[in-house]
C-alpha cells in the first residue's frame, strides 16, 4: 500500500508546554486515520506541523514519499480550527481565490457547494452565515477539486445534531471514493462511526496507533457473578493476565491484559470451587479503552 | 504573477473600505490641489503685513513647475497616509481572518503571498501615477499659454519622484502590518511614526549639536519625502533660504528603494521563520 504521510520523530515545544512528543506516524493511502486525544494533547499543533503553517522543533515528514511543498499541499484539502474565509466575500467568490491557489477551474465549486448544502446561499456575504454554515463552507473549500486527502480539524465542532450526521455522511461518501481521510477529534464516537485507523495522542505523545476494529475486538473484560462472590473474587486473582476487578452490585467486572477464553476461565473458576451464575463477555468501547490508555499513562 | 494579481484583485473588488479609502484619497487630493495656490498666495499676504517690500502672488499650476509642484503637493504626509492606510488594512486583514494561513493550507508559498502584496502596491502606484501625470497634464494646460513639447517635459522626471514616493511609502506601510499583524496597533504606530517619532528625530539629529553628521535626511520617512522636496515657488528660496530641487535625481531615489529592498528583506525573513 502507498503511504502517503509518514512523520518521523516530530516534536514541538511552545516555551515549557511540551505540544508534540517525538511522534511517528504512517496514513497509507484509503484510510481514514482518526487522531484521538482530549483537548491540548497536540492534535491541532501536529496537523499545523504537517500542512507547514508552523516549523517543527525537530524531526520532518513527507507527503507521498516527497519532501513537504506547496505542490503537496494544492493536493491537500483541509479543515483546520475555524473557517478561514473573507467576510465580505460571497462563497462563490471565496472559493474562486481558493481554486485559483490551487491552479484548478471554477466548474466544481457549483458541486462542493451543493454537496455542502450551501447553493441557496451561495451568493451571500461570508459574514451573513450561521456558524454550522461556515464549518460547512470550510468543508466545500476542502472537497475542491477532489483532493487525493482530506484534513478535518474536529469537522464537526459547533455543528447541530443534523449537521454532525450530514458532515458524518458526507465523510464516509468521500472516503468510499478512496480519498484518504486524516480527522483530529476529542469525540470518540466520531472516530469509531467513520475511522479506519486511530492515533491516541496525550500531552504530545503517541499512546497507541492501529486499525479501530482491532481496537474494539480485544475482548478483555467480563462480567461475572457466583454463588460465592467472596471466593470469586479471590480466585480470579490467580488467573493468568488478571489485571482489576470492580464489584458492580452482584456481579464484579473482571479485566484481563490479554485475550481471554471464556471456556478455559470457567473451567479454572470450576476447578477452584467457584460455580458461576453469570458470565458475560464485555466488548469495550474505543472510549474504554481510550480512557483507560489515559489513565495508565496518566 | 498574473494569477497573484486576480487573487488580489478578486480579494479587493468587493471590498468596500478598500473603495472609501481611495476615494478619500483622491477627494483629499484635488481639494489639496485645488487649494494649494490660494493658501500660498494667503500664506504671501500674511508676510506682506509685516514686509517693506511686498512679494508677488505666486501661480503654481504653469508647465514646467506644474509636475514639481503637484507631485509636492500630492505627498505630503496627510495624502500619502491614505493609501498607505490602505495596504496595512489589507495586509492585518488577512491576519484577522487567518486568510494568511488558508491561503498557505491551500498551497500558496510565502514568497508568493509577500510577492501578491507587493505587486498590488505596484499596481495601485502605477494606477495612482498615471492618475497623477493625467490631472497634471490637465491643469497645465489649462493654465499655460505658449506650450511647447520642450515646456512640457521640462521637469515631467518629477511625476517619476511621485511614483518612487508612493511606492516607498506604502513599502513603509506593509512593512509595519506584517511586523505587527494587527489592524489597529499598526495604523496607530505607522501613524504615530509618520507624524511624530521621525519628525522629533529628525529635529534632534539636525540640531547644531549633532548637526555635522547630518544622517537626518536619511531617516526612511524623510529620504521618502525627499525626493520631491520643495514646491517650486520664488517666495520660499527668498525667504527661507531654501535651495530649490532642481530636478529628481537617481541619487535621491536611491534611498527610500534601499530602504524599501531592506523592509523587503526583513518582511520575507520574518515570515519565513514565523510560525502562522
Amino acid at each position: 500500500m502507498e503511504t502517503v504521510l509518514s512523520i518521523r520523530n516530530i516534536s514541538k515545544r511552545y516555551g515549557k508546554i511540551q505540544a508534540v512528543d517525538d511522534l511517528n506516524l504512517e496514513v497509507m493511502k484509503g484510510q481514514v486515520f482518526g487522531l484521538l486525544g482530549p483537548n491540548g494533547s497536540g492534535k491541532t499543533t501536529t496537523l499545523s506541523v504537517i500542512l507547514e503553517l508552523i516549523r517543527p522543533g525537530s524531526g520532518d515528514f513527507q507527503w507521498f514519499g516527497q519532501p513537504p511543498s506547496k505542490a503537496s499541499r494544492k493536493r491537500i484539502g483541509s479543515v483546520i480550527e475555524s473557517p478561514n474565509f473573507f467576510p465580505y466575500l460571497s462563497p462563490v467568490n471565496n472559493l474562486k481565490i481558493v481554486a485559483d491557489i490551487k491552479d484548478l477551474g471554477y466548474d466544481d465549486i457549483g458541486r462542493v457547494l451543493n454537496l455542502t448544502g450551501l447553493y441557496e446561499r451561495r451568493n451571500s456575504r461570508f459574514r451573513t452565515f450561521s456558524f454550522g454554515m461556515k464549518q460547512r463552507l470550510a468543508v466545500a473549500s476542502a472537497l475542491l477539486g477532489n483532493p487525493d486527502i482530506l484534513i478535518l480539524d474536529e469537522p464537526t465542532n459547533g455543528l447541530d445534531p443534523q449537521g454532525i450526521a450530514h458532515i458524518r455522511e458526507l465523510i464516509l461518501l468521500i472516503a468510499q471514493q478512496g480519498i484518504t481521510i486524516i480527522i483530529a477529534s476529542h469525540l470518540l464516537d466520531e472516530i469509531q462511526k467513520v475511522c479506519t485507523h486511530v492515533a491516541v495522542l496525550s500531552k504530545g505523545k503517541k499512546l497507541f496507533d492501529g486499525e479501530v476494529s482491532e481496537v474494539l475486538a480485544i475482548s478483555d473484560s467480563y462480567e461475572l457473578s457466583a454463588e460465592n462472590p467472596a471466593a470469586l473474587s479471590e480466585s480470579i486473582k490467580a488467573f493468568p493476565g488478571y489485571r482489576s476487578a470492580t464489584v458492580a452490585g452482584e456481579k464484579i467486572l473482571v479485566y484481563f491484559n490479554s485475550e481471554v477464553n471464556p471456556g478455559e476461565l470457567n473451567r479454572f473458576l470450576f476447578a477452584q470451587g467457584v460455580i458461576l451464575t453469570h458470565l458475560a463477555e464485555r466488548k469495550r468501547s474505543l472510549e474504554q479503552h481510550f480512557l483507560e490508555l489515559l489513565r495508565d499513562n496518566a | 504573477m498574473i494569477k497573484l494579481l486576480k487573487i488580489e484583485f478578486k480579494k479587493i473588488r468587493t471590498y468596500r473600505i478598500f473603495w472609501i479609502l481611495i476615494g478619500l484619497y483622491f477627494v483629499f487630493l484635488a481639494a489639496g490641489l485645488m487649494m494649494a495656490e490660494f493658501m500660498v498666495n494667503n500664506m504671501v499676504d500674511n508676510m506682506n503685513k509685516h514686509s517693506p517690500i511686498p512679494f508677488p502672488h505666486v501661480a503654481i499650476y504653469f508647465f514646467p513647475w506644474v509636475w514639481q509642484n503637484i507631485s509636492f503637493f500630492a505627498t505630503i504626509r496627510y495624502v500619502l497616509i491614505f493609501p498607505a492606510i490602505v495596504i496595512i488594512i489589507l495586509i492585518t486583514n488577512e491576519y484577522s481572518f487567518k486568510t494568511i494561513r488558508q491561503n498557505m493550507i491551500n498551497g500558496m508559498s510565502k514568497a508568493e503571498f509577500l510577492l501578491s502584496k507587493l505587486l498590488l502596491i505596484l499596481v495601485i502606484s502605477v494606477i495612482l501615477t498615471f492618475l497623477l501625470g493625467l490631472v497634471t497634464f490637465i491643469i497645465g494646460i489649462s493654465h499655460t499659454s505658449g506650450i511647447t513639447l520642450q515646456l512640457i517635459l521640462q521637469k515631467s522626471s518629477f511625476i517619476v519622484g511621485f511614483f518612487i514616493t508612493i511606492l516607498c511609502f506604502q513599502v513603509l506601510a506593509l512593512f509595519f502590518a506584517f511586523m505587527l499583524r494587527n489592524t489597529g496597533l499598526s495604523i496607530a504606530l505607522f501613524t504615530l511614526y509618520v507624524f511624530i517619532v521621525e519628525p522629533i528625530v529628525f529635529y534632534f539629529l539636525k540640531s547644531p549639536i549633532v548637526h555635522k553628521n547630518g544622517i537626518s535626511p536619511y531617516l526612511p520617512v524623510n529620504s521618502i519625502l525627499r525626493v520631491t522636496e520643495y514646491p517650486a515657488i520664488p517666495v520660499l528660496k527668498q525667504v527661507m533660504g531654501l535651495t530649490l530641487q532642481d530636478s529628481v535625481s537617481m541619487s535621491i531615489c536611491l534611498y527610500p528603494l534601499i530602504y524599501a529592498i531592506l523592509f523587503i528583506a526583513t518582511v520575507y525573513i520574518v515570515l519565513l521563520t514565523r510560525d502562522l
